[in-house]
């Protein structure tokens, strides 16, 4: 009876979802992410639902299947635009397309888990150690005395090595992160060396996956488009950039309002939008977005900038976008907006440019209609460079916390060949 | 005579304890919800029944382990937490008669809960034996310190006009003015260490978001409904100490002297809540740089302020 009333009142709380983004998941992300009866959560230990969203490639099914043994019990998996896993091929299996029944879906499973209507699922791997101890010592610290020896198959934090800042010897911490690690790119797979907070190494194993862009952008490069449209697409692709720094700056309600505001591009008067973007970019500076969570470094040299183009590059200086070469925009009175600095709040502060402009530019176009001239290149939102390499030479030296919001401020994935879902 | 000596001096302050930590945890969730809400975050269901939902769910879920954790250090370290926070409760005087624990130097022993909590935070994040969780735990002992020493500067000016480090005669030495008044920089300076001591807001270094839960990203079910409520209780202890030492504790008109206290516990749960979700999070070198540079000698001012006003 205590158990029942006690679940009553369980099922009526938030459902707890970690997202494990898959190719082209990121759409099932910001819907969640504006639905009041679902929280989002950084850990599996703290969810009830594991959300597969988009496509896993094989070669990661080992490290979903630990991320879905992670889980406390009572749990589910859901798997949306995904295929289960072998093991979980079976009717019923949480398999389901529809962006707009996911919510319920997501707070339903929730629902019945609590209600006991619904078997917690069940684990995949043994509850065993990856590898054998292989160390030594009484308390199994692994080694002679203090130091040495390879416990479960992995290195001890020894030895000492002098930090990168000022010398002091300190143990370091190696460990693989992703490529389900919710807060960096969907796909990227690093192995990273801590020493203290301080990055060391960091040696990426797989690349983020493909970003998909919206069909506009992709329409563009075969044809004439309005130009009205490519930019609130463009506005789009930013505010939802500002969602994941956001999050990650602690700020959850500014986070939403930029989600809301990317959906709002679409169909709101740019009037409105205008007024609103202003309102959020207020309160990014009252807030202490700036002042107080961006860190002051990821600054890209000449070469790095150049290298990955788009916002990322005018933001140190460079003076790169095709869309100073198509004569709709200058008609409309485009110009090249930049920065000099190159760092990560000039990244930010260079979006933010961006999005104002690509209001002016929508303003305009609307009244005239004018549509894109060049149509063999596009400027897309995130540029499209290449990130090879970036990330070994820029993040080392940082802060743990500066080295994500540098992450957070870079777009690193290669555009897909198709649009998005 | 001895039943109502031990029913007054032992039993109703043991009692109140108690039930303030109960019901405070509680109106600190409903505060924080009704803040989110202000924001802009919409709620699922009433602020008042969400508490108790989240609560109840964690004390349904399975409680995990994670390979070759020091597993008593880790079970114990929000229970201890918790601990703390009821100890520091239990020095706030209700009325001038009315203290569970009536210590001379009930000042220092909250100073030393500050100092206290450092080392179960440390031990929640370490014994855990995950990388986030670790990292966490080393974040919150390099704040630990200077969060400390402002604390201590901060509480050493509001014992100098009551000549007293008992939190009994500091309430009394307000009977004038309280030392919000007399000493402008000490609330404001002791809500920063209030937000450092429970890790929120920007001085959330210990739990935060790019450590995907920090030094609670291992844990689940029970023993992180204890944590949570650990923080939560901390916060309302550290709120008690606060209205005791800058809002004149007891003293008021009108109303009961324990009614009094709890009214300004709230109004600083409130402005708690308000200040811990309005600022973004700091990252570590930028907050020990704020806490080194600008609050600690901040702190410093205040206290010769404090001893100067004392003076005259």
């Amino acid at each position: 009876m205590a158990v029942g009333w006690l679940s009553r009142l369980a099922m009526r709380g938030p459902a707890t979802v970690f997202p494990a983004l898959g190719m082209h998941g990121e759409e099932a992300l910001y819907r969640l992410a504006r639905e009041p009866g679902i929280t989002l959560v950084d850990t599996p230990r703290h969810a009830t639902i594991l959300l597969v969203a988009g496509g896993v490639p094989p070669h990661f099914h080992d490290s979903l299947r630990r991320v879905h043994d992670q889980l406390p019990a009572p749990f589910a998996a859901l798997w949306y635009r995904s295929e289960p896993l072998l093991e979980l091929q079976q009717p019923g299996s949480g398999k389901m397309d529809d962006l707009a029944a996911l919510p319920d879906t997501i707070m339903d499973t929730c629902r019945r888990l609590m209600a006991g209507e619904q078997d917690t699922a069940s684990r995949l791997l043994s509850d065993t150690p990856p590898h054998p101890w292989q160390g030594l010592g009484d308390d199994g610290h692994g080694g002679e005395g203090m130091m040495g020896g390879v416990p479960y198959g992995r290195p001890m934090a020894m030895p000492p090595t002098p930090d990168l800042r000022d010398g002091l010897a300190l143990d370091i911490l190696t460990f693989r992160l992703g490529p389900f690690f919710p807060l960096w790119p969907a796909g990227l797979e690093a192995e990273v060396t801590l020493q203290g907070d301080i990055v060391q190494q960091f040696s990426v194993l797989s690349a983020p996956y493909p970003r998909a862009l919206p069909r506009v952008f992709l329409e563009a490069q075969k044809g004439p488009v309005a130009i009205a449209e490519l930019e609130r697409k463009r506005i789009r692709y930013h505010m939802r950039a500002f969602f994941h720094a956001l999050r990650l700056a602690h700020l959850p309600d500014l986070a939403r309002r930029a989600l809301v505001l990317a959906e709002q591009c679409d169909s709101q008067p740019v009037e409105k939008l205008s007024k609103r973007f202003r309102a959020f970019e207020r309160a990014l500076a009252r807030r202490g977005f700036f002042a107080l969570y961006l860190p002051q470094g990821g600054t890209l040299d000449s070469e790095q900038s150049r290298t990955l183009k788009g916002f990322a590059a005018r933001a140190a200086g460079v003076e790169d976008d095709v869309r100073q070469a198509d004569e709709g925009y200058r008609r409309l009175g485009f110009s090249v907006l930049t920065q000099q600095a190159g760092d990560v709040p000039a990244r930010w502060r260079q979006r933010l440019m961006e999005v104002e402009q690509s209001l002016g530019l929508i303003a305009r176009a609307q009244q005239k209609g004018t549509v894109t001239a060049v149509t063999d290149v596009v400027e897309l939102p995130h540029g499209a460079g290449s990130a090879d390499g970036l990330l070994e030479s820029l993040l080392p030296g940082l802060e743990w916390s500066e080295a994500l919001a540098t992450l957070a401020s870079l777009d690193l994935a290669e555009v897909s060949p198709w649009p998005c879902p | 005579m001895a039943l109502s000596v031990m029913l007054e001096q032992l039993v109703w302050p043991l009692a109140m304890v108690f039930a303030v930590l109960g019901g405070g945890v509680y109106l600190w969730a409903v505060l924080d919800g009704l803040a989110a809400r202000s924001f802009g975050l919409p709620q699922a269901q009433s602020v008042w029944l969400t508490p108790l939902s989240r609560g109840t769910w964690l004390l349904i879920q399975q409680a995990n382990s994670t390979e070759a954790p020091d597993l008593w250090a880790w079970r114990l370290a929000p229970a201890l937490y918790l601990a703390l926070a009821a100890v520091g409760l239990a020095l706030v005087p209700w009325s001038q008669g009315w203290v569970a624990t009536d210590l001379a130097t009930s000042l220092v022993l909250w100073g030393s809960l500050e100092a206290l909590a450092t080392v179960v935070i440390f031990l929640q994040g370490w014994s855990a034996n995950s990388h986030f969780a670790l990292v966490g735990a080393y974040r919150y002992v390099a704040l630990g310190l200077s969060y400390i020493l402002i604390s201590m500067f901060v509480l050493i000016g509001v014992a100098l006009p009551a000549e007293s480090l008992a939190l009994t005669r500091i309430v009394a030495s307000q009977q004038d003015v309280w030392n919000l008044v007399r000493q402008p920089l000490g609330l404001p300076l002791f809500l920063m260490v209030g937000l450092a001591l429970t890790f929120r807001g920007p001085f959330n270094l210990a739990d935060p978001r790019d450590l995907a839960g920090g030094t609670s990203v291992e844990v689940s079910g029970p023993p992180r409904l204890v944590w949570e409520l650990a923080r939560s209780a901390m916060l309302v202890a550290f709120s008690g100490i606060a209205a005791t030492v800058f809002l004149g504790g007891w003293l008021g008109p009108w109303l009961p002297g324990p009614l009094w206290v709890m009214l300004k516990m709230l109004a600083i749960l409130a402005l708690l809540a308000w200040l811990g979700r309005w600022f973004a999070v700091m990252t570590p070198s930028r907050c020990l740089s704020l806490m080194w540079l600008i609050l600690l000698p901040l702190a410093f001012v205040d206290l010769v302020w404090a001893g100067v006003v004392a003076l005259l």
